[in-house]
């Protein structure tokens, strides 16, 4: 196993790193020379307006699409660069939960939590239950779920579902896209509370994309705004109130109030 | 941190101790539980191994259990666990699979597979007859409400599975020309008999093979499309939207397809059986020095007209059935893939099928008809 850095410096120990990402799609220059890094135990949310290219900049980091030019350093290394092998390892060490939770609808929620643990071929089916049974009790679903289909569980069942996926190998790091986007105020309110729980537990590093102002201030440690093609402010909430960039005193006249409650 | 390692000792009673570092869990990249429980199975059948787990770094639930399911899923006296670990080994504990109790041999299960077979038939039948029924309420609806009639899906239709099939059924009726032509002249040429390539071709060609063969490809190409079709409108509840506005299904996506299919088929039976004629004259030239100017000046002679007027009926029938039975599998899709392709097989298969019936039952009604 390779060296890690010791304790003391893990606080810095830089997850994901981008540098000088340029996406174009034909004539639309989506980010230009962007910038941003992500250390390991933060909880980062990225923000912009809609089509602003946050999702696709998800998918530069978890290495379904590949920018123009610039690096995406994931735990240091360049996903594009690599052995198939090494490749795999390295996506074993973050976990994905899709907008629209992206469940193997053949399958049924059992079977869709215990497919990347069968994938590693180390455990047999006794110890795979025990374990799928144990990510569906961290994210609060009963084990009689476990038999449904995707089809016939609720939104929010999903969502659940998901991340319990994503969880299952143990990710050191975990992607979200709009986490509660279409669940309902109370629900949206209790999954962030598994997310910061679970956080808190396994010892997350956390990137999500969100619209939703609430899971903003109640999730992110530090937001990353997106805006211009650029990351215009990587700080954290509270910080954003120095930043002179009309998109962000916009944005930020809408959550004065709610920062004000907290 | 390490990765998972072991450290095995013997007391001066013979008793093992294995003592376990690093990190049991995920997380350390280069683990593999698999061969870890493979190389401490020996330790794990001896009742008498001590285990020591003080030293663990750190412990998941896929290190837990792979260890707890060696020890029988549970702990004793011999382990000892960090209290911190203690939690994770009870949780899991509590999540034992129980056992199913063994099912019983069945005796009945291949009648009651036949039974479920038989009622999902008649489910078929059912539906089916709902949506011919109301397909033709709906045509009856046209009748009164000629401005509603949906000009603009029946042309897409006539487009997409009529004028975009031309190619490919132009390529294959002339290639199956060629080859029954050939084959044929071979034979007929043996009997000296080689004016008779114009009947047999002109018969087989106009009365048989140009519609079934039209019909196979139109299922395999259009009606495979229509599935898929409606089936992804229904996963993503744009049938549903639909209804909403007041527009029925039938009306808008079923009627459209059907009837586009049956307008444009007979079109595609005269040209697939005109290119399947032209390799069968080409072969016919090549093979036995028949001019095309006589294969086509005799062919009318030869092929009573009304094995056209026959063909065509088939055409229209043909078109009919792929058509409607491709709707039918499409609105039964559930919103998941496995039912998606399940479906659109279904679909062509049974079209293919429905086909081969009706021509038969056709062929037999018509059998004393222009032959």
């Amino acid at each position: 196993m390779p060296d890690r850095p010791k304790k003391n410096c893990v606080e810095q120990e830089v997850i994901c790193d981008l540098q000088n990402i340029c996406t174009e799609f034909g004539d639309n220059i989506v980010h230009h020379n962007l910038n941003l890094k992500v250390s390991r135990g933060d909880i980062i949310a990225l923000v912009g307006r809609s089509g602003c290219g946050k999702t696709t900049l998800l998918r530069h980091i978890i290495g379904l699409t590949k920018p123009i030019s610039g690096k995406v350093l994931l735990f240091g290394e360049n996903m594009h660069a690599m052995e198939r092998v090494a490749q795999r390892r390295l996506m074993q060490r973050f976990g994905v939960l899709f907008q629209q939770g992206a469940l193997f609808s053949a399958l049924s929620v059992f079977d869709n939590i215990a497919f990347p643990l069968r994938e590693l071929k180390q455990f047999d089916e006794s110890v795979i239950h025990q374990l799928v049974m144990h990510k569906l009790a961290l994210v609060e679903l009963e084990p009689r779920d476990a038999k449904l289909l995707p089809a016939e569980i609720s939104g929010g069942m999903v969502k659940r579902v998901g991340l319990a996926r994503a969880l299952a190998l143990e990710p050191e790091l975990l992607v979200l896209d709009e986490p509660t986007a279409g669940l309902d105020p109370d629900r949206s309110h209790n999954f962030i509370d598994l997310v910061t729980q679970l956080k808190k537990s396994l010892g997350l590093t956390v990137i999500f994309v969100t619209h939703d102002m609430d899971t903003l201030v109640s999730l992110a440690e530090r937001v990353a705004v997106l805006e211009d093609k650029h990351i215009i402010a990587d700080c954290a909430l509270h910080e954003l109130i120095n930043s002179s960039h009309p998109f962000v005193i916009n944005f930020f006249q809408s959550i004065r109030s709610r920062l004000e409650g907290l | 941190m390490a990765a998972a390692s072991f450290r095995v000792t013997q007391d001066d009673k013979g008793r093992h101790h294995v003592q376990l570092f690093g990190q049991w869990s995920l997380r350390a990249p280069f683990n593999d539980f698999a061969k870890l429980k493979k190389s401490l199975q020996p330790f794990f059948a001896d009742n008498f191994t001590k285990w020591d787990l003080l030293e663990v770094d750190q412990l998941d639930a896929a290190g837990a259990a792979t260890l707890l399911s060696s020890w029988g899923n549970k702990l004793n006296d011999n382990i000892s666990i960090k209290s911190e670990h203690a939690e994770l080994f009870n949780t899991l504990i509590g999540l034992t699979k129980k056992t199913d109790k063994k099912a019983r041999a069945d005796w009945l299960s291949p009648l009651n597979s036949l039974g479920k077979g038989v009622i999902q038939l008649m489910h078929h039948f059912a539906e089916f007859s709902r949506l011919l029924v109301s397909l033709l309420l709906e045509i009856a609806y046209l009748f009164r409400q000629p401005q509603d009639f949906p000009w603009r899906e029946f042309s897409a239709n006539v487009y997409k599975s009529g004028v975009n099939a031309l190619p490919v059924t132009a390529l294959l009726g002339f290639m199956i020309g060629i080859v029954m032509g050939y084959l044929m002249s071979k034979q007929l040429h043996t009997f000296g008999a080689d004016v008779y390539i114009v009947n047999i071709l002109g018969l087989s060609i106009i009365r048989e093979l140009g519609p079934v063969l039209m019909a196979v490809l139109v299922a395999g190409r259009s009606g495979s499309a229509m599935t898929a079709q409606i089936g992804v409108m229904r996963v993503t509840d744009e049938i549903d939207a639909l209804t909403t506005m007041g527009i029925s299904r039938t009306l808008r996506i079923v009627l459209p397809k059907v009837l586009g299919l049956t307008f444009v088929s007979p079109l595609l039976v005269l040209w697939t059986s005109s290119w399947a004629l032209a390799g069968g004259a080409f072969a016919s030239n090549l093979e036995l020095g028949i001019s095309f100017r006589f294969f086509f000046d005799y062919l009318p002679l030869v092929v009573q007209p009304i094995n056209l007027t026959l063909s065509l009926i088939k055409g229209l029938m043909f078109g009919f059935v792929v058509a409607l039975v491709a709707c039918h599998f499409g609105l039964r899709i559930k919103p998941n893939t496995e039912s998606l392709s399940n479906s659109t097989t279904s679909s062509v298969v049974t079209a293919i099928s429905g086909v081969i019936v009706v021509n038969a039952v056709f062929a037999i009604l018509t059998r004393g008809i222009g032959v």
